[in-house]
């Protein structure tokens, strides 16, 4: 399989702090990765540097093979976590200046600026300023800012934040088009769910550290099917206390259950079958969230706004 | 290349379609020119005006040699310029004058002048009237005033001299002025207005390097507040941004000045067609092509030179708070030749003037003020000038390397010793 991006024991720090501390992943082409970790972990330090806004202090970063240097701008579309456009000028002036800014004319990059708010169905809002639009509507002018020129590479940093549910889905339908058709993507997000539903490979980053990566199923088998997924109806308080039962992450009328290394699923599910009325009783591998928050969250800091990562 | 003319576009494009562009660009100017044409032409209008004026005269000396002065002197189609009424005194002066004043209130004369008996004393010539600010037609009073008082004291002397040498001894002078210059010839030049129009230039480049300069500084605070700049340096190079929106700025300043250019043309041409006939060597010399040109070469070196550090500092600032405050020392910068203008003019080859036309921040007001007025030698203008765009190209260099760091440090303010460190890296 050919790498899309490809980073070999990357470095930076500022004054003194290590944002990013010996980093290497590699991500596949054409494929959709997701870069994974707390607030403050280093992840758009990292994207940063990707796309060479700032250079790492060592190691090295390729992108399609080459060094992440000049030749990579137009490789690569971003969507950064906070909007990024004019808040005074026209939403359609607004994507042929950043459309042009991929190679093109202004003329084809107006055109293909139009079929994008069409695409997104805020073609009505053409005319109208930045600053009059909603948040999400502004985040779907940076989505379509960061297709424009159809980029082999799309970072997307936290792309569904204050979106609702339908342009959620909108996104996501549009993304896995895109990607259908060749794009590598590339979330950074700390939505699990999101990462769990979307991604293929991901790398967990923790203070500036590698903590995990690989494929998604690769990932979740080194943890394996340890885990059980239950929905009941009753007082599931007990369940902690359950012989064999590591931990619990509960929500009402489901929760998730790991077990202990070697601890019998069917001995738990005798145990709890007299005490709840379970309509639904599963063993399967840990979700993301609960191997994110069991890697993560042993060493969780409070998370301190440091220069460069925010 | 692309991306540079792209961001130009922009800025170009964002701001020129602006209100306030036009306001600056259009609105001003022809408010000024406007200003000054109208004036002009007002005094114009007036000095064609027949004036009535009433002789009170209590020595019964003066007033009649000066009231055939004052007929003597004609407007242009050939009318005497003064019609002048010898008024008897009645009682006092004062009494008579003030019988006199209504014809005054009503407009019926320009004015009374009163002459008491004793020409030696303080306050014996006065005169009273409605319109007091009028330069040219109180000076015209006193002249004629002055030389028929000369003349009568000489006639009063012990000399015995005929009316005709009197007439001969007491002949008005005028003094005109020339300036010398290397090339070889004077040229004929009015001091005063060759000042007016170097501290107009002065101003409006004074005025367009802050303006323009705070405009870059702002519109990079912005991109760097909004997170745009993260977008686009996804796409551009820092060098490529900085470059491009400080061409875009440039052009749009530079569309400015030609609309300012273009107003004073027309003000020029306005002046030079209807004051025909008058002496008007000084609006050739002082608005022509050589002096616009110096201005717009001082002005654009200028403007690279500023906008450059504005950008730089636009690119360390976080907040319009601290741009305010960095910014300061720029203005100071700007202030200084902007000040020294004011002393220059009088004294363009002064030591410090020739010193200060040479230091690149300070060369585009103080050496453009010194080629209005004076006459400065080549070598000099050609070492200026060489400073000048030499340190342009460095300044430029460096802004490149803090625009390049700066503008993704969030956060820290760097400090000084830093900034400098980053523009030599």
């Amino acid at each position: 399989m050919e790498t899309a991006i490809a980073l070999r024991d990357v470095v930076k720090e500022f004054d003194g702090f290590r944002a990013v501390d010996g980093v290497s992943f590699e991500i596949t082409k054409g494929g959709i990765f997701g870069l994974l970790g707390p607030n403050g972990a280093g992840k758009s330090t990292t994207i940063r540097m990707i796309i060479d806004i700032i250079r790492p202090d060592s190691g090295t970063i390729e992108v399609l093979g080459q060094s992440s240097h000049r030749n990579v701008r137009h490789n690569i579309g971003y969507l950064p976590e906070e909007r990024g456009l004019y808040k005074k000028m026209k939403v359609l002036d607004m994507l042929e200046f950043l459309g042009t800014l991929t190679g093109a004319t202004p003329r084809d990059a107006r055109k293909e600026s139009q079929q994008w708010l069409e695409k997104l169905s805020i073609a009505d809002w053409a005319g109208k300023k930045i600053e009059e639009l909603s948040k999400g509507m502004q985040q779907k002018i940076q989505f379509a800012a960061a297709v424009l020129g159809k980029p082999p590479i799309l970072i997307l940093d936290e792309p569904f934040s204050g979106m609702d549910p339908v342009n959620q889905n909108l996104f996501k339908d549009t993304i896995l088009e895109i990607n259908r058709q060749g794009t590598t993507i590339v979330f950074s997000t700390h939505q699990m769910e999101t990462a769990e539903r979307l991604c293929k490979e991901i790398a967990l980053i923790n203070k500036g550290k590698l903590v995990l990566s690989g494929t998604l199923a690769k990932v979740k088998g080194g943890f394996g099917k340890n885990s059980l997924l239950i929905e009941y109806e009753g007082d599931g308080a007990f369940l902690s206390a359950l012989p064999g039962v590591a931990k619990v992450d509960a929500y009402g009328s489901y929760s998730e259950i790991r077990l202990d290394a070697g601890a019998d699923p069917q001995a738990v599910f005798s145990a709890i079958a007299g005490r709840l009325r379970v309509s639904k009783f599963e063993v399967v591998a840990p979700t993301l969230h609960n191997i994110f928050i069991e890697m993560v969250g042993a060493t969780a800091t409070p998370v301190l706004e440091r220069v460069g990562d925010a | 290349m692309h991306n540079i003319l792209m961001i130009l576009r922009r800025e170009y494009r964002e701001r020129v379609t602006k209100k306030s562009f036009w306001v600056g660009a259009v609105v001003l100017p022809v408010f000024l020119g406007g200003l000054i044409v109208g004036s002009i032409l007002l005094a114009g209008f007036q000095g064609e005006k027949q004036r009535h004026v009433a002789l009170v005269d209590a020595t019964g000396e003066i007033a009649p040699a000066a009231g055939s002065k004052l007929t003597g002197e004609k407007l242009k189609d050939g009318r005497p310029m003064w019609i002048v009424e010898q008024v008897p005194v009645v009682g006092s002066v004062d009494e008579t004058r003030k019988k006199l004043s209504p014809r005054v209130l009503s407009k019926d004369l320009f004015g009374v002048i009163t002459i008491g008996p004793d020409v030696n004393a303080e306050n014996n010539f006065n005169f009273y009237g409605l319109n007091v600010s009028d330069i040219g037609a109180t000076m015209d009073l006193r002249n004629a005033l002055h030389e028929s008082v000369v003349a009568n004291r000489l006639k009063n002397s012990q000399l015995s001299i005929d009316q005709k040498t009197l007439d001969a001894l007491t002949k008005r002078i005028d003094l005109e002025t020339f300036q010398e210059s290397a090339t070889g010839g004077a040229t004929k030049k009015g001091f005063l207005q060759a000042y007016f129009a170097t501290f107009g230039f002065v101003i409006l480049m004074f005025m367009s390097l802050l303006l323009y300069g705070v405009a870059m500084l702002r519109g990079v605070l912005e991109e760097k507040s909004t997170r745009v700049m993260e977008v686009l340096l996804g796409s551009v190079t820092p060098n490529e941004l900085m470059t491009g929106k400080i061409l875009g700025i440039g052009l749009v300043g530079l569309t400015q000045m030609l609309i300012y250019m273009v107003t004073v043309g027309a003000v020029r041409t306005i002046i030079l067609v209807k004051m025909s006939g008058a002496d008007m060597g000084w609006v050739q010399d002082t608005l022509g092509p050589a002096k616009l040109a110096y201005f717009m070469v001082f002005f654009l070196l200028g403007y690279f030179f500023y906008t450059a550090l504005f950008a730089a500092v636009g690119a360390v600032c976080n907040s319009e708070q601290e741009a305010q405050n960095m910014q300061q020392p720029l203005t100071f910068l700007l202030m200084i030749p902007y000040i020294m203008t004011f002393f220059f003019v009088r004294n363009p080859d002064h030591i410090v003037a020739v010193v200060m036309s040479m230091l690149p921040p300070f060369a585009p007001m103080i050496m453009f003020t010194r080629l209005m007025v004076g006459s400065v030698p080549v070598w000099q203008v050609a070492l200026s000038l060489t400073l000048l765009i030499g340190s342009t190209w460095l300044v430029f260099r460096g802004a490149a390397k803090i625009f390049r760091i700066g503008i993704l440090m969030y956060g820290k303010r760097p400090t000084i010793p830093e900034i400098l460190r980053w523009a030599r890296s």
